[in-house]
């Protein structure tokens, strides 16, 4: 490079390089778009309004026989010639995936019609990149995926809804939790079959709520009651600080948002949380939003509350809880962290504090009400594999959700058994009797009502949607306006929405 | 006149080349295939198919596609994110590179010295090397976890509330330190073999002339390293650029994009664009430009100011 092309690249480098000469300001999900769309220009400043949707409803409900069907008796014609083996991509790691393998060891080796070969992908979030980058002979028969990819999986066409095996069997599902059914179905036709549910809950020191002078058998309901305790907490020198609260996407920030509406009988997202046709827009900017992170805001300020972030490991939270200079009481966490909690308190990692100290309650809302969304995952049945893999993937699934395996699943691993038939079986009903706190999580999914809310929203990009909501519950955590927060996350939601929108396969 | 031999030689033999040429060509493209071929699969087609790729939207399958065109590319690369990404990355390199080549080179100089245990120093200098980047991360977020990291209750303030990964203001540094740690092995060791690469005669002229230490090091050590240290530095910033194990494990991007690079945009679980593999390769490509851009100049720039020895 001559001298004088390096005096024109690097000045003309170094003008991009400061950025701010190059910024258009606009946001790069519109990159590509010719204008940008006018729809997305003016969201939900009165969400409550129902305005004119940017896609119309489509026409419900969708048929079941425009789906891929399911033909049960498929399995037996074809085991005739030897077991039907079918590939099963799940997400679990740890303790879980063992048990996972246990169940599917089990399985195999009690009858000869089927063999499942279980590939661990690594997290949902893998699970979910190498199916969709995958073409159909590529994909597993069957896949196990979590509450937030409905939508997403709906879109790629590429699934067996379980309800056509449902119909095709003749299967009672009259033992299955309806809560948990309603989660995997929308536009009317049961996607996937739930098989580990878990909600959030209420994690509390028994010891610090003793020393403060609170019943160690009543946590809070209410986010009133949060406050009250935490300045107990406070002001009696118990604790630090009363509930630790983070703003994780997947907890904090993202999963517990959509928990704290259902509760306040609010939907997310338009057309019924996208249950009833796709979701084009978030409501989560709503008055009712607003005072409820309003609320949750003054938990933190004057409620004796501590906010610890973003809390990328997941653990943030529930190490405050183990903090040996400034610990906090209480915090809100997944009900399949139990397990793990229990272990580590076992170890000694509080000091003076045993694992009968651990107390948990229902996830405190505004207003107290009872019930939770589904978390967790679903089982989803890959079309195009054939009939035999299809029936034979379905009879899996049916063994997997049998009162027997889900007592076994249950009981070992902490999630809520999707079939209430588990309770009266042992290991679990010894576990829900010897320790009440791991059937909190259950009783929140058999107390939900079944409502439109309650249901959860279905959204295709939901897990960004998530990290938007987390975003705008971070900034008000820390001090920021709550009705700028949540307008700003629900503008760049309803963009996210109608960017997936634009390339859905029925456009 | 030894650097004019070859060009006359190669004048001489000018007009047997072509021929010789034409008949080599079918061996050197025969012996070329195996590694052209490699080339072509997995670096040549997968890039061409993303700087293509760059130009659509499709849903989330790679489905689907809509092609909008160049234009794509500039409309990314000056969109909000882009450019916050591209700052974050920015900052990042220069955290990392200047910090990281100085303390390799301390370190380095440090144990060159024919004194008995240097061994022993020089192994757990280069240590890092073996230190992976996940190991390395996880090893940081729990000495500066803020409930029960160490690191949190030794320095307090705001690495106990909210935390130095917690905080806007400090997340970026301490990303930075951490991958200054896991990156010291490397500049350590590229350092030590520059420094073993001096003529030690160089140093005795510089004694024998009455040179102090520091002398020493500024006159003959420091001009002599130059290649050493340019080469580090391309490699550096080119880790920095690329750095992504870091920002997953330790901030996932935040607090509120404070430490969203291009490659946690790009590829990151929390980045809005997970799963647009339109805007993803777009992103990717710009970025491979920028880093190309990046090396051509530092190499283009500094080398004339390199002392290459002879």
């Amino acid at each position: 490079m001559s001298a004088l092309r390096l005096r024109i690249t690097m000045p003309a480098l170094a003008v991009c390089l400061g950025l701010a000469a190059c910024g258009s300001g606009q946001s790069i999900l519109q990159a590509g778009n010719e204008p940008p769309p006018p729809t997305t220009a003016a969201p939900s400043t009165l969400p409550g309004q129902t305005t004119v949707p940017t896609l119309p409803p489509t026409t419900l409900p969708r048929p079941i026989d425009s789906l891929p069907g399911c033909d049960v008796e498929a399995l037996d014609i074809a085991a005739a010639g030897g077991p039907v083996e079918i590939v099963f991509w799940h997400g679990l790691s740890n303790e879980l995936k063992r048990e996972l393998e246990r169940i599917t060891d089990e399985y195999n080796s009690s009858q000869d019609r089927v063999r499942v070969r279980l590939e661990a992908q690594g997290t949902y979030e893998d699970n979910i990149d190498k199916y969709l980058q995958s073409n159909t002979d590529n994909r597993p028969d069957l896949v196990q995926l979590p509450e937030y990819a409905v939508q997403l999986m709906i879109d790629t066409e590429s699934s067996v809804p379980v309800q056509a095996c449902m119909e095709d069997a003749g299967y009672a599902a009259a033992e299955l939790l309806p809560a948990a059914l309603t989660a995997y179905a929308s536009e009317s036709v049961q996607w996937a079959m739930p098989f580990n549910v878990s909600n959030p809950v209420l994690y509390y020191n028994r010891k610090v709520f003793r020393d403060a002078g609170l019943d160690d058998d009543k946590p809070p309901l209410t986010l009133a009651e949060v406050s009250a305790y935490g300045q107990q907490i406070q002001q009696t020198g118990a604790a630090s600080y009363g509930i630790s609260l983070d703003s994780a996407p997947d907890g904090g920030g993202g999963w517990f948002l959509e928990q704290w509406l259902a509760k306040e009988g609010e939907l997310y997202s338009d057309n019924d949380n996208g249950r009833s046709a796709p979701s084009t827009r978030v409501l989560f900017d709503g008055p009712t939003s607003v005072a409820l992170l309003t609320e949750l805001q003054q938990v933190v300020t004057t409620g004796g509350g501590v906010y610890v972030g973003e809390n990328p490991g997941g653990q943030d939270h529930l190490l405050k809880l183990a903090d040996a200079t400034t610990p906090a009481a209480m915090t809100i966490s997944t009900s399949a962290a139990l397990g793990p909690v229990l272990k580590f308190v076992e170890g000694g990692i509080i000091p003076g504090i045993g694992v009968e100290d651990i107390g948990i309650g229902p996830m405190p809302s505004p207003n107290g009400a009872p019930g939770a969304l589904i978390g967790g995952a679903s089982l989803w049945i890959t079309a195009g594999h054939g009939d035999a893999k299809a029936a034979a993937a379905w009879e899996f699934i049916t063994h997997l959700v049998s009162a027997a395996v889900q007592s076994q699943w249950a009981a070992a691993t902490g999630y809520v058994p999707v079939n209430s038939g588990a309770l009266a079986l042992d290991p679990l009903q010894s576990v829900y009797a010897d320790d009440p706190r791991f059937r909190v999580a259950y009783d929140q999914v058999a107390q939900a009502p079944d409502d439109p809310t309650f249901a959860g929203p279905v959204i295709g990009p939901l897990r960004e949607v998530r990290v938007t909501a987390a975003a705008a519950v971070g900034k008000i955590l820390s001090g920021g306006d709550p009705a700028t927060a949540l307008a700003d996350a629900a503008a760049l939601a309803t963009d996210l929405i109608a960017s997936y929108n634009a390339t859905r396969p029925s456009n | 006149m030894t650097r004019r031999g070859p060009s006359r030689v190669s004048s001489h033999a000018h007009g047997r080349s072509h021929g010789r040429a034409r008949r080599d060509w079918g061996l050197a493209a025969a012996l070329l295939a195996p590694s052209l071929s490699i080339l072509g699969v997995f670096v040549l087609y997968p890039l061409g198919r993303a700087i293509l790729l760059g130009r659509q939207r499709c849903d989330p399958s790679g489905d689907n596609c809509r092609t909008n065109g160049w234009h794509q590319y500039v409309d990314v690369f000056r969109s909000r994110e882009f450019q916050q990404a591209f700052g974050v990355t920015f900052r990042f390199a220069l955290m990392t590179v200047p910090i990281g080549l100085v303390l390799g080179v301390a370190l380095a100089v440090l144990v060159d010295k024919q004194l008995r245990g240097m061994g022993a120093f020089r192994t757990i200098f280069s240590s890092t090397v073996a230190t992976s980047v996940a190991v390395a991360s996880l090893m940081w977020f729990f000495l500066l976890e803020p409930s029960v990291g160490v690191l949190a209750d030794w320095i307090g303030g705001t690495a106990k509330n909210p935390g130095l990964l917690h905080s806007e203001g400090t997340a970026l540094w301490a990303v930075a330190v951490s991958s200054i740690w896991a990156n010291l092995g490397f500049t350590f060791i590229v350092v030590t073999a520059g420094l073993q690469g001096i003529p030690a005669d160089l140093y005795e002229s510089a004694y024998v002339d009455g040179a102090s230490g520091w002398m020493r090091f500024s006159n003959v050590t420091f001009p002599m390293l130059g290649p050493t240290l340019l080469f580090a530095s391309v490699v550096l910033t080119g880790r920095a650029f690329q750095s992504y194990g870091e920002f997953d494990l330790l901030t996932g991007g935040g607090p509120n994009g404070s430490t969203t690079s291009l490659t946690y945009l790009i590829y990151g679980n929390n980045s809005l664009i997970k799963n647009d593999q339109g805007l993803q390769s777009a992103s990717a490509v710009l970025l491979f430009i920028v880093l190309l851009a990046l090396a051509l100049l530092q190499i283009r720039g500094v080398e004339k100011r390199v002392h290459y020895g002879n």
